[in-house]
């Protein structure tokens, strides 16, 4: 455990991972609080005059149906980050068991585990959730978060099993198992602590990709389904709309490029905290 | 060794800036743009794949294709302006320089004698003959062989003499005989097996009958037509003819705008693009009738299982709440601005059917309310939401991700709805899912938009009992016999259409929600512009084009 | 070193038919039929769609589908498209030039600017001008590539039109054209795809080059050389840069497949004319046999591209234990 503490310190200390770290803090607060002092992201005061550019009374200006795109942004953001919070630590978890089982165990597990991990890796994600989502009858945001968290975890396995071989081979491991130490106490005691530093910048790095993804699928109309407010379902209502309400697909997309990019920048100096030769 | 790392260290500059000088400088644009004088881009969403007539089955009937099949072939008569399908009135000749009715079963066609394939050989009876029996094989051709389906026989009585037998006497005879499918060349494909036509030489380069014969076909990306020089009904004065493709509706109107195409065929709403695009002094807009039309399909029966009611649903007066609850002038005008109508009953603007019916019923909130109580829906834990016997008053209304008007349109009912305390979930899918998924009738709401043919007589497929495309378990006797009625009857059917759609509209069945307008781009340097509702660019070997462009453009 | 490299490959063939399985399994599984378009916006028959569900094989099982798919890719015959009605292979071989295009533009700025640009970071480590192209590199890659494609067409090409919004060439240009001509033409329709995919993923190149070239940097005969007085580019480029390439190589292996799908989006929305944008149509068609060839290609190119990165680091690498 101190070994991840003393990364997430080190991290703190690099001014870009500062920064990057502060805008995902303001980002969740905004995305926590912000819906209480802004206007109804669902309310259409007036269809009819509808497309409104950026102004006094709507800092981001309206969307084609007159609703506020300030305030659905701010929305916007609690639904992608509540996904791809969740959606990392699963597949984080789901990662960092099979690696583990992999690793640790060797043999015809490993060799079965990591050929379906090869098989998978060579499909694109989007895909597999494309063909996936299509089985729901109404996707629901859990099911969304979950089918991410199971699609997410194939690299995630890769390190950490090649972190539990390398740290196999260290002198205390190896001891400890001569000297008899149980399995579990082996794994939980030695291998995942040591294992955790990669996480955390594996997690940190897939909180900006999910956020991408997530995107991408509403974007494709797939993902979070209206009238609920997304970045990437913002994006595609003004995809038609560019060249006369660009306003409605400008500002969710820069909200999606500041969150990714804090989420980065964070994860950057936690690897580099991690493997210092990096800096 | 210092020349050689400064090498290595400009390298990617210097690559960087040629590239861009090069493509700044543009050598190409002069050239192209002494043809952009005489020729047409336009651009659409779907390109062509297998331009011709008795082909067009299955996926391949797609407005991509047909684009191209109405300008590479000619069909024996061109339905004219009004679109009025039953009678032969509004039928103007083509091919056929005339024809006559012999007796009510049967229709004879007199060939143009100056018409020739664009390989030179002239066109006979006996292609037509060809054409027919291909058409009417169900092997090869089972949308054709249905629609085609009252013809009973085709012969040539001379080379230039074709006679039509039809099975019974109807309205739309000369419809049947000349709209679905134009002759293709006999001479050229009768030694082809049907089953390999498809894979043949004649599909990558069409030999056809039209005013415009085929260039190239550049995958992905266009078809090029060029005008037929002696084309017996006048050479075309726009010499060359693009149909350029791009799937994405924003990146056609990109291409639109960028100057990058001449025309466009439906500018997607809302009508702050039409704004946009009319502020463009270089394009014309034309607004033309359109065969759509828009409407949330009430399932009947319950999705879970078929066998038995909807438990909301089926309640006609949950049904008409929702009709009336829902300001549909609102709707059309939020998402089509002036561009669009609120239908009565089924019927786009081009069905001729429409003529003489009522008004659309107005948004009647007490009323819709009154029906709600009536039927025991009630707030009684007051979260806004109407529920009865502990279950809330929710839908589902489900549509497919690849629409952006029904997305749009979707979350406005879904807000006015809200207000007469209906909750509804809007699911996008992707289409294919929630094309399954309507067949099987597993949806509470459906948002559906259909294409109509310019007969009224394929409302029959949705509207009837037994209809092949009727999802949503509407049954209603009286409507089934006023719609046979209509079609089988002789003398003028109109009103007993008009009948027709006031028993479905009394029965419910959906919410008839918008018929819209579509809106075409057309530069302005082109003139005597006239656009067809049902195919849009067929007259384009009338129109004209001045020879010095109006706009410089960027291509 | 030969027992190793059969075994790596087993692994890659075995990957592949996992892949494949995968594929069919999921497409198969996943409702929606490529027929169901049909019914979409005109009535069809019953008897319409049987005919044509009998045509493409459709009402056949699905293990005797399988069966001869599978036959027919081991004849490298991937069956009959269902939208486009022509055989999946010969779309495939037309879309492909434009994507290699594409891809290959993107590769070729991704390797000389990337890799430029993360030397020069490294070379200058913990710097002003470091800190500022790893903060740019990470902006352009935390943007969604739809999102800034959208917004590049727009403003440079409908509101700006200083370059073509979409599209791959200029249909008046006649077919026999000059090469120049034709060649210019290509080029500047290809500027604005190329740039929005570039600067999407050009931070990966940069990040990994900086990385290598600190380890190289590291080493003592770096410190000879500079000791030695040779002037600080050529220590840098000659001596340093020479042997912080080979990392960055083998991960050409990892964009291998980038290059062919890592622009559905980007292909879309400029409208241009290669597999992402007929892959993409495909999924939405359920057109069976077009989606299969186009994933498979795809899949084969995944797991070409690691094989070749594991051999090439093996070879290049002697510190790569082979057993």
């Amino acid at each position: 455990m101190t070994a991840a503490f003393d990364v997430l310190q080190s991290a703190w200390r690099n001014p870009r991972g500062r920064t990057g770290a502060l805008i995902l803090l303001i980002v969740t607060i905004a995305a926590l609080f912000g819906p209480v002092l802004l206007p109804d992201p669902l309310a259409q005061p007036d269809v009819l005059d509808a497309s409104r550019p950026p102004g006094l009374g709507h800092p981001f200006g309206t969307d084609q149906l007159s609703r506020d795109v300030l305030a659905r942004v701010v929305s916007g953001g609690r639904i992608s980050l509540s996904v791809a919070f969740l959606a990392v630590g699963l597949s984080v978890t789901l990662g960092a068991a099979v690696g583990l089982v992999s690793g640790y165990w060797g043999g015809a597990v490993d060799a079965l585990l990591m050929r379906i991990v090869d098989g998978a890796l060579a499909i694109p994600r989007l895909f597999i959730l494309l063909l996936v989502l299509a089985v729901w009858e109404r996707v629901p945001v859990l099911a969304l978060i979950l089918l991410i968290g199971a699609t997410g975890w194939f690299a995630t396995s890769r390190l950490v099993r090649g972190e539990v071989l390398r740290i196999r081979e260290e002198g205390y491991v190896r001891a400890a198992e001569v000297l008899g130490a149980r399995r579990h106490r082996i794994i939980f005691r030695h291998l995942l602590p040591n294992a955790l530093g990669p996480l955390l910048v594996a997690a940190t790095l897939g909180v900006g990709d999910v956020i991408l993804l997530e995107a991408g699928l509403s974007f494709l109309g797939l993902g979070i389904q209206p009238p609920t407010p997304s970045w990437g379902g913002m994006i595609l209502d003004s995809r038609e709309v560019m060249i006369s309400a660009p306003w409605a697909g400008i500002f969710p997309g820069l909200a999606i490029v500041i969150t990714v990019l804090a989420a980065n920048l964070f994860g950057d100096a936690l690897r580099d905290a991690v493997d210092p030769r990096s800096a | 060794m210092g020349a050689v790392s400064r090498v290595t260290r400009w390298t990617p500059r210097i690559a960087f800036a040629a590239a861009l000088a090069a493509a700044l400088a543009d050598p190409a644009e002069s050239q192209a743009n002494r043809r952009r004088g005489t020729s047409i881009t336009i651009v659409t969403g779907g390109q062509a794949t297998l331009p011709v007539p008795t082909l067009m089955e299955g996926a391949e009937s797609s407005v991509g294709n047909l684009d191209v099949a109405d300008q590479l072939f000619i069909r024996l008569a061109d339905l004219g302006p009004k679109l009025q399908t039953a009678g032969d009135r509004d039928f103007v000749p083509a091919l056929a320089s005339s024809w006559t009715r012999r007796d009510s079963v049967t229709l004879a066609f007199d060939l143009d004698p100056r018409a020739r394939w664009h390989d030179g050989a002239p066109i006979t009876a006996r292609d037509v003959v060809f054409t027919i029996g291909r058409a009417k094989d169900p092997a090869i051709a089972p949308r054709l062989s249905a629609l085609l389906r009252q013809i009973v026989s085709v012969s040539a009585e001379t080379q230039k003499r074709v006679v039509f037998r039809f099975a019974l006497p109807y309205a739309e005879q000369l419809y049947d005989a000349t709209f679905h499918v134009a002759p293709v060349p006999a001479h050229l494909l009768e030694s082809i097996p049907a089953g390999d036509l498809a894979r043949s030489a004649f599909v990558t380069h069409p030999v056809g009958s039209g005013p415009y014969r085929w260039v190239r076909n550049v995958p992905g990306q266009f078809v090029e037509l060029a005008a037929v020089p002696d084309f017996f009904l006048g050479k075309p004065k726009v010499e060359r003819l693009i149909f350029r493709t791009a799937s994405d509706p924003g990146a056609r109107l990109n291409l639109l705008l960028s100057g990058q195409a001449d025309a466009m065929d439906i500018i997607p709403p809302p009508p702050d693009n039409i704004r946009r695009v009319a502020a463009d002094t270089t394009l014309r807009l034309i607004s033309v009738p359109s065969s759509t039309v828009g409407y949330l399909l009430f399932n009947q029966r319950d999705p879970k299982n078929r066998a038995r009611p909807h438990p909301i649903l089926a309640d006609i007066r949950v049904r008409r709440s929702i009709t009336l609850g829902l300001d549909r002038r609102e709707l059309v005008q939020a998402v089509f601005g002036s561009q669009g109508v609120v239908p009565y009953g089924p019927v786009s603007q081009l069905l001729w059917i429409r003529n003489g019916a009522p008004e659309p019923e107005a948004a009647n909130i007490p009323e819709a309310k009154r029906l709600l109580a009536a039927t025991g829906w009630g707030d009684s834990d007051g979260d806004g939401t109407l529920d009865r016997e502990g279950r809330p008053l929710r839908l589902l209304l489900s549509l497919p991700n690849t629409s952006g008007v029904r997305r749009q349109m979707a979350l406005l009912v879904q807000e006015q709805l809200r207000r007469i305390g209906i909750q509804i979930d809007v699911q996008q899918l992707e289409f294919p899912v929630w094309n399954e998924r309507r067949s099987a009738g597993d949806f509470d709401v459906d948002f559906s938009s259909v294409s109509q043919d310019a007969s009224p007589s394929g409302l029959t497929q949705s509207w009837t009992c037994t209809g092949g495309n009727n999802v949503a378990g509407y049954c209603d006797r009286a409507a089934d016999s006023l719609i046979t009625h209509a079609i089988l009857g002789r003398g003028d059917p109109g009103d007993t259409w008009i009948e027709a759609l006031r028993q479905i509209e009394r029965g419910a069945p959906a919410t008839f929600l918008y018929a819209p307008t579509f809106v075409y781009a057309v530069n302005r340097r082109y003139r005597a512009v006239t656009i067809s509702p049902q195919s849009p660019w067929i007259t384009l070997r009338t129109w004209s084009v001045s020879p010095a462009p109006v706009s410089h453009r960027s291509n | 070193m030969r027992s190793w490299l059969l075994l790596r490959l087993i692994q890659a063939v075995i990957a592949f038919v996992v892949a494949l399985a995968l594929l069919f399994v999921l497409m198969r599984a996943a409702p929606g039929d490529p027929l169901s378009r049909l019914s979409a916006d005109r009535p069809v028959s019953r008897q319409e769609i049987e005919a044509l569900r009998a045509r493409y094989g459709l009402d056949q099982p699905v293990g005797t589908q399988l069966i001869a798919f599978v036959s027919g890719l081991l004849h490298g015959d991937l069956g009959v498209s269902i939208e486009h009605g022509r055989p999946v292979t010969s779309l495939l071989a037309e879309r492909l030039p434009a994507t290699i295009l594409l891809g290959g533009s993107v590769l070729l700025l991704n390797f000389t600017i990337g890799l430029w640009l993360g030397v020069r970071q490294a070379v200058r480590r913990g710097q002003r001008e470091d800190r500022w192209l790893t903060t740019l590199s990470l902006t352009g890659y935390a943007m969604p590539s739809f999102w800034l494609g959208l917004v590049l067409a727009w403003l440079v090409g409908v509101e700006w039109r200083l370059l073509p919004a979409a599209g791959m060439q200029d249909p008046l240009l006649e077919a026999d054209a000059g090469f120049l001509s034709r060649a210019g033409d290509v080029l500047r329709h290809l500027i604005l795809p190329v740039v929005t995919l570039s600067i999407v993923s050009i931070a990966a190149t940069m990040r990994y080059q900086r990385a290598a070239m600190l380890e190289v940097l590291r080493l003592p005969y770096m410190v000879t050389a500079r000791a030695k007085g040779l002037a600080e580019h050529d220590v840098t480029w000659r001596h340093g840069w020479r042997n912080a390439l080979f990392p960055v190589i083998t991960l050409f292996g990892l964009w291998l497949p980038i290059l062919v799908s890592g622009s559905v989006f980007v292909e879309t929305v400029f409208a241009w004319p290669g597999l992402g944008a007929l892959a993409a149509a495909a999924v939405g068609s359920r057109d069976y046999p077009l989606l299969m060839g186009a994933s498979l290609l795809v899949a084969a190119l995944v797991v070409a591209g690691g094989l070749i990165t594991d051999v090439a680091y093996a070879l290049l690498d002697p510190r790569v234990r082979l057993g």
